[in-house]
């Protein structure tokens, strides 16, 4: 089968204006503007198939939302080709946007005066929604999203997590079958993020919708997707499972013993076990640091208990954060793995 | 806008009396210019706040991404978004002094002439907003708000008057490069002095649809550089 969404070398640049300050920049401004380039995007390639659930992360400014944009046509691509759905987003885009939802954290999609029922009627008649269908999935929305309770309410008088219900409630009024998500759980309590999962979740499971969302919360991800890209600088580091993106950052993985004396913790200290790396940590605590890789934790264990007396074990979980920190921070996905 | 259609009354009795009389043109045919200007404004105003305030509510704001989002043509989205019908009240009153003025003139207007009257103010609205298109459209590529608008916008009055008392410059300006002349006083005057300007209202259509033609252009290609905002 081909794939849904297809990505070749995907480049969006911005020429940027460098503002001079004061009144003498403002009047400069005028007559002598400074620009530079900007790559938001540097050929990126990914095809994602349907059905899929994609999480798209990188720190701000990495370029997430720039490729959103442009695979739901907002942006024209500098360079490079899309294919979603069959269509080109940017040229084709009045066609197009029938065909998926978009749903932007920072930005509803609802107008901001009207009660949120007119929004839905609205985007009824929008998209042709027959009336069997739009009470059929306006009850589905209301069962899962609850957002029945605020059909008549002002969309600007919605709490963020109202709103945000309902506007994923209105990205998906047609039945589209690609989602597109930009940050849809920012700001909102465990609570609210929590519904919003559930709902992709049946949603992508049910009507077979295929995800790509952003986020900067990697729940997200643990929950909802079986696959994950990672961005920086505009260029795509890292495409695969989770697990598989944990592996190749936490090559270094440590079990810690605690010991029945001092003794045994002095033993176990000027033992030599191949691959593993002793580092007293307390009084009778011992880390034995090593290579997931070479190395499973139970031939760790398993060696460390030959040699000497131990009370208790307990294995260092690397926490999701420190994933989504070594990321944003780390040089580990930019240099080639070993 | 009410206050504003009073003031211009009065402008344009002050005017009449005055020491430099308008070459040419007698009171009723000057209410009749005034009355008839007033249709194609009116029309315009219903939609002219969605353009006027383009550039700070859509681009800087970033409510473009919204309507690009939808399966509607964006122009179409941007001029529906808030709609003045209010402003209809000025028509009603334009079509009162047309209808004064036409009796102090002792003009027989036909079925044809109103027709005729009905018909170019609408192409004069739509001219309006045309060219109003146009100048939104630039703020995609200049980021600052555009200061351009306003001016152009006061040249609409300009074309309430006879276009043959400003000189040279100002009469090419409002006939071929800001044609508000064929939104108001060319149509009006076709039907005062049919043999002086009966040629410019076949002009109508033509310039209205080059017009449209070039906003439509212009706003095509304002998308294609549109940078939406930072998130």
């Amino acid at each position: 089968m081909p794939p849904l969404i297809e990505v070749a070398n995907l480049v969006k640049e911005f020429r940027a204006f460098d503002r001079q300050e004061g009144l003498r920049g403002a009047i400069a401004n005028l007559f002598h503007r400074k620009y530079r380039t900007v790559r938001a995007v540097d050929r990126i390639d990914f095809r994602i198939a349907a059905g899929e659930m994609v999480g798209y992360i990188g720190p701000n400014g990495a370029g997430k939302s720039t490729t959103v944009k442009m695979l739901t046509g907002i942006l024209m691509p500098t360079g490079g080709e899309i294919r979603s759905n069959g269509f080109h987003p940017f040229e084709q885009r009045t066609t197009y946007t029938r065909t998926i939802g978009v749903v932007f954290g920072q930005r509803t999609q609802l107008w901001w005066d009207i009660a949120v029922a007119e929004s839905f009627r609205l985007l009824k008649s929008i998209y042709g929604v027959t009336d069997s269908d739009y009470d059929a999935r306006m009850k589905r929305f209301d069962e899962v999203l609850e957002i029945g309770r605020y059909l008549r309410t002002p969309v600007r008088k919605l709490s963020l997590g109202e709103r945000m219900r309902c506007d994923v409630a209105a990205a998906l009024l047609h039945n589209p079958p690609i989602l597109f998500l930009d940050e849809p759980t920012i700001g909102l309590d465990i609570v609210a993020k929590e519904r919003i999962r559930e709902f992709l979740k049946e949603q992508n499971r049910q009507q077979g919708t295929t995800v790509l969302l952003t986020t900067h919360d990697l729940a997200d991800i643990e929950e909802l997707c079986a696959r994950l890209m990672v961005i920086d600088k505009g260029v795509l580091l890292f495409d695969g499972p989770l697990a598989e993106l944990k592996r190749r950052l936490w090559r270094e993985m440590a079990v810690r013993f605690q010991l029945r004396d001092r003794e045994q913790a002095e033993k176990l200290m000027a033992a030599t076990l191949p691959g593993v790396t002793m580092q007293r940590s307390g009084d009778l605590t011992v880390r034995a640091k090593f290579d997931r890789e070479r190395q499973t934790s139970a031939d760790v264990i398993r060696g460390v208990l030959a040699l000497a007396a131990v009370m208790d074990i307990a294995i260092e979980e690397e926490s999701i954060e420190d994933v989504v920190k070594e990321i944003y921070t780390g040089t580990s996905l930019r240099e080639p793995v070993a | 806008m009410t206050l504003a259609t009073v003031f211009g009354l009065a402008v344009v009795y002050l005017m009449f009396p005055s020491a430099r009389p308008l070459p040419g043109w007698t009171f009723p045919e000057l209410l009749f210019l005034y009355g008839f200007s007033l249709l194609p404004m009116s029309m315009f105003n219903v939609i002219s706040v969605n353009l006027y305030q383009f550039s700070e509510t859509y681009l800087i704001q970033g409510k473009m991404d919204r309507v690009l989002l939808r399966p509607v043509h964006s122009l179409f989205q941007v001029l529906c978004e808030q709609l003045r019908l209010e402003a209809m009240g000025d028509a009603v009153l334009g079509i009162v002094i047309l209808i004064a003025a036409s009796k102090s003139l002792t003009l027989t207007i036909t079925p044809f002439d109103m027709f005729f009257l009905a018909i170019a103010a609408i192409f004069g609205a739509v001219l309006y907003t045309a060219m109003f298109t146009a100048l939104a459209a630039c703020s995609f590529w200049f980021e600052d708000r555009v200061g351009i608008m306003p001016p152009v916008y006061n040249l609409i009055s300009f074309g309430r008057y006879p276009l043959d008392i400003y000189n040279g410059f100002i009469r090419v300006l409002l006939s071929w490069v800001a044609p508000m002349g064929f939104a108001t006083f060319y149509p009006a005057a076709s039907i005062l002095r049919p043999q002086a300007f009966g040629f410019y209202a076949w002009l109508i259509p033509v310039v209205t649809a080059a017009f449209c033609m070039l906003a439509i252009w212009v706003w095509n290609r304002g998308i294609r550089a549109y940078g939406s905002t930072g998130t």
